[in-house]
């Protein structure tokens, strides 16, 4: 029984803590969100020299063999800082998805997205399904050697920055996974800003013509697969709620502090500590599933799956309750978009949504 | 990072839980406790006695002074089988409480004259610490006693005493002296339950229970040998037995069975928002048996909890008392027949589940849980001192 994190974990976080203190202050950020692309290429270059683009990728495949736990590292790290860099879409879930599968060419793949040259988004949502990604209307049917894909996709993240897509899609009434370039005919794209600043994309398919390697998976092994992508991707985007949260209360135990009203900090006053009490037992609260998720799907724990959704509901049931104080306590600064704590909310908000939300899960757990 | 027990932890396990479900263990204690039913005075100590004689009674003691001298893991898996078997609460007044200021602040002659008593449950303790006018701000207490030749005087009142009924001996914070900082003038004395001048005043709960008390004290002589450390020490012992009981506050295991137990109850009620409050509120007592393990996994590395062990009491309160409330509303207008803990003479029951009139008992006795141990109140602004720094 040990629940420290390892030298090797420590220097880790260490690093993106350093990363995010010199290159990512609010006004920084603010730089990015406005850009074009909404991330910045200048970061995205320096996480391939630092080394965290292959931290989830097997060594045969160029990568560093890291599991989960250093995954939440770096996610807790980007969460307090409000990283908008693609991390989640480009490694995690692209990354996820390619290692699993047979791909001919998954190496060369990998290595392109482990330096940082190669955007991969996963397209897994579709208007009208809800959270049921698996029952998709997008469908990809074999025609002669080749197959076509029609339909089309919502939400992609980081839609417009990407050189390929990773398509769920059905065949013959079964699950796929199949990869295309964004620059394939009969493929279109139009780019949206997420409302936390980041940016997603509408895809869609007409008569795209595939060869037979570009299918990576399909059937019950497509399935599992994607479960997995899943429950890695809420696994990190609830870390980085984890940091996030962090920030949000320590920024407001600060601000109450520095604030004076009536002739002394607000701090003084018993209804707002007991306030950032309760922000502090939810971030710690959070934690504690988020630790037993890793752990879980670290040791292919056979109830990852439920722990996941008990997770997801918790982070979304906490980021409501630390996101909301946080800006309460912080007075009209709270709503002004100069001041980070209202973006703390923002990205609580678009975490719960994404994924499955607190009442898709809390029914997910039910049925469990 | 692992989470897992050792082989030998759960070898462990394995002991007590057959020891738990072995011939021995009282089976009209079980049948009571798997009913809901309150225990009398003669089940309690036939509980405490089976303990006693399995050699686990001194679980969280050192081995010197006659206790198991098990690990923090051993003592974490020995508390959660306690609570998976219904076994009722170990008390914590001799055991937990006045065992420990002994055996770390008393003589030797204290700790010969009490020590075994306590751990072969032939006394029984009560805790004299709060007063009508002292709770939250316990050192306010102004019970009195003033040193005459080789006894103390004692005078004043203690209030919410657990059992007091029942007991033999009572430990005391009393005020010994009126120094300018409260905490100073305060010391820590045993006191015979026997002695003349003590009088012992049911309070009946909302529950219909008769679980505290009232103690008065006139002019009640108390040998001076009967003292604990050096006067005006009391409340650095008092802080320091808070500090001792640390696991099995969250009530994790018990809040457990309750819950399955509720899912038995409810599962051809077809009431989906019951039963989704009831994955909500596992959610949240899963996210709390993690807490206490992470404090679990720093205390057996020997380092120190950290800041999320302040959550257990906190957390654990709210989540038991929110199972409460479920019970009572599975149980619907069923409730409304209540006549106390003890339930009703089995001749003449009302209409509904066996389990309405528990519930109703369950529901108003776990209010207590979030007043007593220093109220939540209380807790919330320890963490915003100690932690939040505001």
């Amino acid at each position: 029984m040990n629940l420290n994190y390892s030298d090797e974990q420590n220097m880790l976080r260490e690093q993106v803590l350093k990363f995010c203190e010199t290159n990512y202050d609010f006004i920084d950020r603010e730089k990015i969100l406005a850009s074009d692309s909404g991330y910045s290429e200048d970061n995205w270059k320096q996480f391939a020299d630092l080394g965290w683009l292959a931290v989830p990728f097997k060594e045969e495949n160029g990568g560093f063999n890291f599991g989960p736990v250093e995954l939440t590292v770096l996610f807790e790290e980007f969460g307090k800082a409000l990283v908008v860099e693609p991390y989640l879409s480009s490694v995690v879930m692209s990354g996820t998805v390619l290692e699993g599968s047979n791909h001919p060419e998954k190496v060369s793949i990998i290595e392109k997205i482990i330096s940082g040259q190669h955007h991969i988004s996963v397209a897994y949502a579709e208007a009208g399904i809800g959270y049921n990604f698996l029952d998709c209307v997008t469908s990809v049917s074999k025609d002669g050697e080749l197959f076509t894909l029609n339909g089309s996709k919502s939400l992609v993240l980081n839609a417009g920055n990407a050189n390929q897509f990773i398509v769920l899609a059905t065949h013959e009434n079964a699950p796929a996974l199949v990869i295309i370039n964004a620059e394939d005919k009969g493929i279109s794209v139009q780019s949206f800003k997420t409302l936390d600043g980041q940016t997603c994309g509408e895809l869609t398919f007409e008569n795209v013509s595939l060869e037979a390697e570009s299918i990576l998976a399909l059937g019950d092994e497509a399935e599992v697969l994607f479960n997995k992508m899943l429950n890695l991707s809420i696994l990190c985007i609830s870390a980085e709620a984890v940091g996030a949260m962090t920030s949000s209360y320590m920024k407001t135990v600060q601000y109450t502090k520095e604030r004076e009203q009536f002739a002394q900090p607000i701090s003084n006053f018993q209804v707002l500590q007991h306030r950032m009490v309760d922000m502090f037992i939810e971030t710690e609260l959070t934690k504690s599933l988020m630790i037993k998720a890793t752990l879980q799907l670290d040791s292919n724990d056979s109830e990852a799956g439920s722990t996941i959704s008990a997770l997801k509901v918790q982070v979304g049931k906490a980021g409501r309750l630390v996101g909301q104080h946080a800006v309460q306590l912080h007075g009209g600064m709270g709503v002004s978009d100069e001041m980070s704590i209202g973006h703390y909310l923002k990205r609580f908000t678009a975490i719960d949504s994404m994924f499955g939300n607190t009442q898709y899960h809390i029914n997910k757990y039910q049925a469990k | 990072m692992d989470i897992s027990f050792s082989e030998q932890d759960l070898q462990f396990q394995e002991e007590i839980r057959a020891g738990l479900n072995g011939s021995e263990y009282p089976s009209h204690v079980r049948e009571k406790r798997e009913k809901g039913i309150a225990l009398s005075k003669q089940d309690q100590i036939d509980f405490h006695k089976f303990i006693h004689s399995k050699g686990w009674m001194g679980y969280n003691w050192p081995v010197e002074y006659g206790g198991t001298g098990w690990s923090p893991v051993q003592i974490y898996l020995f508390l959660n089988e306690l609570a998976l078997a219904q076994c009722p609460t170990i008390l914590p007044f001799g055991l937990s409480m006045v065992g420990p200021v002994i055996y770390t602040f008393g003589n030797q002659e204290q700790k010969d004259r009490f020590l075994p008593d306590i751990l072969e449950f032939n006394t029984w303790w009560c805790q004299g610490y709060s007063e009508p006018g002292s709770g939250s701000d316990l050192a306010s207490l102004k019970t009195k006693a003033v040193l005459d030749g080789d006894h103390y005087i004692v005078n004043g009142s203690k209030t919410w005493t657990t059992l007091a009924q029942h007991a033999d001996w009572i430990f005391c914070l009393v005020r010994t002296e009126t120094t300018q900082k409260k905490q100073e003038g305060i010391s820590f004395l045993l006191i015979d339950m026997n002695t003349p001048g003590i009088e012992v005043k049911p309070i009946i709960t909302i529950d219909g229970d008769h679980e505290v008390n009232s103690v008065f004290f006139t002019d009640v002589k108390v040998p001076a040998d009967q003292l604990i450390g050096e006067e005006g020490k009391g409340w650095t012992y008092a802080k320091f037995l808070l500090a001792h009981e640390r696991f099995g506050i969250a009530g994790v295991p018990v809040v457990k069975v309750q819950l399955d137990k509720l899912k038995n109850i409810t599962i051809n009620h077809d009431d989906a928002d019951l039963s989704r409050k009831i994955a909500e509120l596992e959610i949240d007592l899963a996210a709390l048996e993690f807490t206490e393990l992470r404090t679990l996994a720093a205390i057996a590395e020997g380092g120190h909890p950290g800041a999320e062990s302040s959550i257990l009491k906190i957390r654990g309160t709210e989540i038991q008392q929110r199972m409460t409330e479920l019970f009572v509303e599975a149980a619907g207008q069923y409730i409304l027949p209540y006549e106390g803990p003890e339930g009703f003479e089995s001749n003449r029951t009302p209409a509904g589940p066996d389990y309405a009139s528990p519930s109703v008992a369950q529901y108003l006795n776990y209010r207590k849980t979030s007043i007593y141990g220093g109220s939540n109140e209380i807790q919330k602004n320890i963490i915003a001192k100690a932690i939040l720094g505001v």
